[in-house]
């Protein structure tokens, strides 16, 4: 009862000291829960968005393959559909109370007055739909009328307020068929979740028209049930009364399900990824923890001497410090829960970003969160605080009699030196291991596996002996201009080689990690660009947004315009494809039309890519054609999806793999394609390349915008422009990662911040001492500032050096898939040494200030 | 004499040209209402030139705090305090540090080194902290003099209690300043080394012309100065000149005597 009362008076007498190491713990532990919490919410949302909408059974057309939630439209621009007939065959079942048919799509883009996309240009597609009264589920007309007639339209209320559009106002819908002018006759509010879509309502046959082009088809059958019967009766029921054709038949529950396997599969990721990060900053944080009560212990020498000479055990010691920890720890994760659920609701207010209006009303909180937030948060403390508290009760008795001063624990051990060189070797060695991996990245992730931790924790073991060479070598080129001042700044980094070690590695994880990524990251833009540069022979790339084919308007007012000397087009297609050898293979050919083979420049290893564009020609890649012994000459029977039947097509030739932009594409001819597909089973073209005439560059690029004015989603790009969308969207996922690095570099500064504020208490009489023999305020507070710069830059150096051997080694898997280029990003990684040494002057303001506010005489007369 | 280094700045008149130090009518308070302890009441003395003055009193006697006031390390609540020339009272903490750093040394009870420092390092830092040049053959004369030439690259936690106080008063005396403050400078060593000390602070002013302000309670450190100023209850009440162990013992047992009765 004496230790839990004296740990606990020595936190409360701590608080400020307590506070920092608490906050690391505080941190780590909320972003735990606030992921647990967040992604949880979603769910729940998600749910409530599919129960609410879903009918007891939902009819669909089967689907090919399995698709995910974020599936892409079908590539003819044309959903899939039922006929209309099946309508009258469920209603004639038992316990069914009402049929609805419905038809939608999402390749379908609307455009206001000004020529603008109204859609969401996020990601989220703008869903064209027949309106029911099904939808009055999850909608509620605010104003006008639902859409009746061929040139009405509904637009969910967010949509309107983005655009600044009402009852009135005309849009259009451009469609896989073609253009449709259209009035907006009312708008409807969402009374769920906004899943950040844009909601564009018609009549049905208006939907079918210009959607299906057929006035018999639907896309989606909702089947509500009189409650006479179960849904899974009523399933068996309508199963029967459609026999067998390509229909998928659910429950609701069956519905919901599936759905949220879909969004879960996503939301896991995110999960994951957020998990990972709160585990990074939870590291951090532990060295926080290390060396916080590292100098709690120090500091307390004379005290714990005396409690170990007056007959208190070492147990009893190592338990007062355990019990310090675990109150701090306890402390903190409550806090941490806490802010938590403010970092969730941060989280879910950010969605709306992306137009994801999430209602604080759903934040879901399971009893799990605290308990593993605080669990985590404890653990984490007691394992961090176990170490200091040994060396506490390993304080001899005569302690307390020696006038000890500060302690001496200067020395980084020879042992713990060896240890780390050699873990750090290992891990180097492991790292370096990776370019052993030829075929596949896959061979060599053992070794990155490996080589990651190894090298750190070898590092970090290492870390007090660097401290020795490191520090000397920065203030000779950095702190001897400052004279004296710099000088006792190097003596104090210097004099406790494992607390600045400590200090240091918390900033070391982080950067590198930013290192580490922004290399890999630089490397792959380094490599995608020399490849276009090397293969791009078109002078203008056209896409449309949000990886939506290109419609086919779109496709013909570009093919119009004169200034172009040629313009081709590439289209996906799935097929079978049986090999001589017996075989078999899914492939995905890209479709080309002549000409492509001067905008877009293959490796061809063997035989003539031009002759492979041909009617009945295709070419092979090489991994595949190795596989299977194919060679020039050779006749493949391909099925297409969708086709008319299986044709007969040669090989005229196998392009190289060593290419990020084509890696296995088979090639063949839109001839060769069309004769096996019927022109509705024809995919849109996924993209458009274009080749001015000579000398007409800029002239073709304003009659080419000019051309797609009425088709605000598609996108014009140069080469120059279309490498800065590789870049853009590597950069934007760097962009990402930084930012939640950040946490585990906003821990480490805490880091630095509580080193440094717990040494100037330690040296308070050094500093009472050096003030009264005339140091002045602006030089005491410089050497703490330069103290803790030095610091900060023994961390960047270690983090920065190691996160390049981490890129470097992923470098090298990436050279696998073809990504052969190793860029060193040394703009970014000079401007983080730099930011380091802010960061350094950052954490000193605080500790500076007190150190220099101390007055002098108190200062001398602390024992 | 020659040796102190004559402060350039010019005083209002106060300070008297052969006065190191001078302390008028100085009161020292802590504390407000009903907790109010006075610890120096109307204090006025004189530290002369090249002399080594002690100040004596029992405990509470106000003799650290007169030491404090006069070094500038505290500030007066009542009355006037020069070093040299220039008045100190009153001035900000810039001026005052700088004040410091070139015109005053200081010896502490313990706690005199910086340990991330070794011996010479620690005997030049208030010229570094200054960014002045340590005049090398005096430097040299105050090394031998102190007996630490081959001690220099030590740190302290590798001098003994003694040599560690030796340092400090040859960092105290490096700098040539105007005055040294010790502050019972011999309170944590055993009589011999204690004696050493002592013997070299006494040489400083004989042989170096330094001025110096000794804080004590021993009679035997005191008996080292040349004159002894004695306080008790925040007052002077005495001053003896050329003392020897045994005056200063009897006239301190004159206090016990008082406290006892009174």
């Amino acid at each position: 009862m004496t230790v839990l009362r004296t740990s606990l008076r020595n936190v409360l007498a701590h608080k400020g000291r307590m506070l920092l190491s608490g906050m690391a713990v505080v941190l780590s532990v909320a972003f735990v829960c606030g992921t647990l919490v967040f992604t949880a919410t979603m769910n729940t949302t998600f749910d409530q968005l599919f129960a609410e909408t879903a009918s007891n059974v939902m009819v669909a057309p089967q689907e090919d393959d399995e698709g995910s939630a974020f599936e892409e439209g079908p590539t003819t621009g044309v959903p899939d559909t039922l006929p209309v007939t099946v309508l009258d065959r469920i209603a004639a079942v038992d316990g069914v109370e009402r049929v609805t048919g419905t038809v939608s799509s999402t390749t379908a883009v609307a455009v206001d007055g000004d020529n603008e996309n109204i859609g969401p240009t996020s990601g989220a597609p703008t869903v064209v739909a027949s309106w029911s009264d099904i939808e009055l589920r999850s909608m509620e007309i605010a104003e006008g009328r639902p859409p009746s007639g061929p040139d009405e339209i509904m637009i969910d209320g967010d949509t309107a307020d983005k655009k600044n559009l009402g009852v009135g106002d005309g849009l259009r819908l451009v469609t896989a068929l073609g253009d449709h002018p259209v009035t907006i006759s009312g708008i409807a509010d969402f009374t769920i979740t906004n899943p950040g879509a844009a909601l564009v309502y018609t009549d049905l046959p208006t939907a079918q028209r210009i959607l299906l082009g057929a006035t018999d088809r639907i896309t989606a059958v909702y089947v509500d049930s009189t409650g006479a019967v179960t849904d899974e009766a009523l399933k068996a029921a309508v199963t029967d009364a459609l026999g067998d054709g390509p229909y998928k038949i659910q429950t609701a529950d069956e519905y919901i399900e599936e759905n949220r396997d879909q969004i879960g599969e996503v939301l896991g990721i995110v999960r994951y990824v957020l998990l990972g990060f709160a585990g990074v900053a939870l590291l951090v944080g532990v060295f926080l923890i290390v060396n916080t009560f590292s100098m709690l212990v120090a500091q307390r020498t004379r005290e714990i001497g005396l409690m170990r000479a007056i007959g208190a055990g070492r147990r009893q010691i190592t338990g007062s410090v355990l019990i310090e920890a675990l109150l701090l720890g306890l402390a903190a994760s409550v806090v941490g829960f806490g802010v938590g659920i403010g970092l969730a609701v941060v989280l879910m207010s950010l969605m709306s970003l992306l137009g994801m209006n999430l209602s604080t009303d759903e934040l879901t909180i399971g009893w799990s969160v605290p308990a593993i937030g605080i669990v985590l948060g404890v653990a984490v403390t007691l394992v961090a605080a176990y170490f200091p508290s040994r060396r506490a009760a390993r304080i001899s008795p005569m302690a307390a009699l020696r006038d000890a001063g500060l302690p001496g624990d200067t020395r980084a051990g020879r042992a713990r030196t060896v240890i780390g060189a050699v873990c750090a070797a290992a891990g180097l060695a492991a790292l370096a291991g990776t370019a052993t991996a030829d075929d596949s990245a896959a061979d060599g992730v053992p070794y990155l596996v490996l080589g990651v931790p190894l090298s750190l924790i070898g590092l970090i073991v290492v870390g007090p002996f660097l401290v020795g060479l490191v520090v000397r070598v920065l203030s000779a080129l950095l702190l001897r201009m400052f004279g004296p001042v710099g000088r006792l700044a190097e003596r104090n980094a210097l004099r406790n080689p494992r607390r600045t070690g400590a200090t240091a590695a918390a900033l070391m994880i982080g950067l590198a990690l930013v290192a580490g990524l922004s290399v890999v990251g630089t490397s792959m833009v380094a490599s995608a660009t020399e490849e276009i540069d090397d293969s791009l022979g078109a002078d203008f790339v056209i896409s449309a947004l949000n990886f939506q084919p290109v419609l086919p308007d779109p496709a013909e007012a570009v093919r119009s315009v004169a200034e172009l000397d040629h313009v081709t087009e590439v289209r996906q297609i799935e097929s079978e494809v049986d090999f001589p050898d017996g075989g078999h293979g899914d492939i995905t050919f890209s479709v080309t039309t002549p000409g492509y083979v001067d905008d877009f420049t293959s490796t061809v290893l063997s035989g003539d890519i031009t002759r492979a564009l041909e009617p009945g020609g295709i070419s092979v890649d090489a991994d595949t054609a190795d596989r299977h012994g194919l060679e020039v000459g050779d006749d493949l029977a391909v099925t297409f999806d969708n086709g008319t039947g299986t044709a007969t097509l040669t090989v005229r030739a196998i392009t190289s793999t060593d290419s990020v932009l084509e890696g296995t594409a088979w090639y063949t001819g839109l001839d060769t394609a069309r004769a096996s597909l019927a022109e509705d089973a024809l995919p849109l073209p996924t993209m458009m390349f274009a080749t001015a005439a000579d000398g007409q560059q800029d002239e073709a690029r304003a009659a080419l915008e000019t051309a797609l004015d009425p088709y605000p989603t598609m996108e014009v790009r140069d080469q120059a422009e279309f490498k800065e969308l590789i870049q853009g969207q590597i950069g934007q996922l760097l962009i990402m990662v930084y930012a939640l690095l950040a946490l585990a570099i906003i821990v480490a500064i805490l880091g630095v911040v509580n080193t440094l504020a717990l040494s100037v208490v330690e040296r308070t009489r050094e500093i009472g001492l050096m003030r009264a023999i005339g140091l002045s305020r602006r030089q005491l507070r410089r050497m703490i500032r330069l103290e803790s710069v030095v610091i900060a830059l023994f961390g960047a150096i270690l983090g920065l050096g190691l996160g390049m051997a981490w890129g470097a080694a992923g470098q090298q898997l990436l050279a696998a898939e073809n990504f052969t280029v190793l860029e060193i990003p040394w703009v970014t990684i000079v401007a983080v040494f730099v930011g380091s040494a802010l960061v350094g002057l950052l954490a000193a303001l605080l500790p500076a200030f007190r150190a220099g506010r101390m007055n002098v005489l108190d200062a001398i007369a602390t024992e | 004499m020659t040796t102190a280094v004559e402060d350039a700045t010019t005083g209002d008149g106060g300070g008297h040209p052969a006065m190191a130090a001078r302390a008028e009518s100085v009161a020292k308070a802590y504390g407000a209402g009903e907790t109010r302890v006075v610890a120096l009441d109307g204090v006025s003395v004189d530290i002369e030139r090249g002399v080594f003055t002690a100040i004596m009193g029992p405990s509470g006697s106000g003799k650290s705090t007169l030491m404090h006031c006069l070094a500038g390390l505290d500030t007066v609540t009542a009355g006037r305090v020069w070093i040299g020339d220039t008045e100190i009272t009153g001035m900000k903490d810039k001026k005052l540090t700088r004040l410091r750093r070139d015109s005053v040394g200081f010896v502490f009870q313990a706690f005199n080194l910086l340990p991330t420092l070794d011996a010479i390092e620690n005997i030049t830092l208030p010229m570094d902290i200054a960014g002045r040049e340590p005049d090398p053959d005096w430097l040299r004369r105050v090394v031998e003099t102190v007996g630490l030439a081959d001690r220099l690259k030590h740190r302290p936690n590798q001098l003994s209690g003694g040599q560690q106080q030796r340092v400090a008063v040859a960092r105290a005396l490096a700098a040539r300043p105007a005055i040294i403050f010790a502050d019972e400078p011999t309170g944590n060593l055993d009589s011999r080394a204690g004696a050493e000390v002592l013997g070299f602070l006494r040489r400083s002013v004989d042989d170096l012309g330094q001025t110096i302000v000794m804080v004590t309670h021993d009679p035997v450190a005191a008996a080292h100065a040349d004159r002894i100023v004695f306080l008790a209850d925040g007052h002077v009440v005495d001053e003896m000149r050329e003392p020897t162990a045994d005056r200063v013992l009897d006239r301190m047992r004159r206090f016990d005597t008082r406290g006892r009765t009174s």
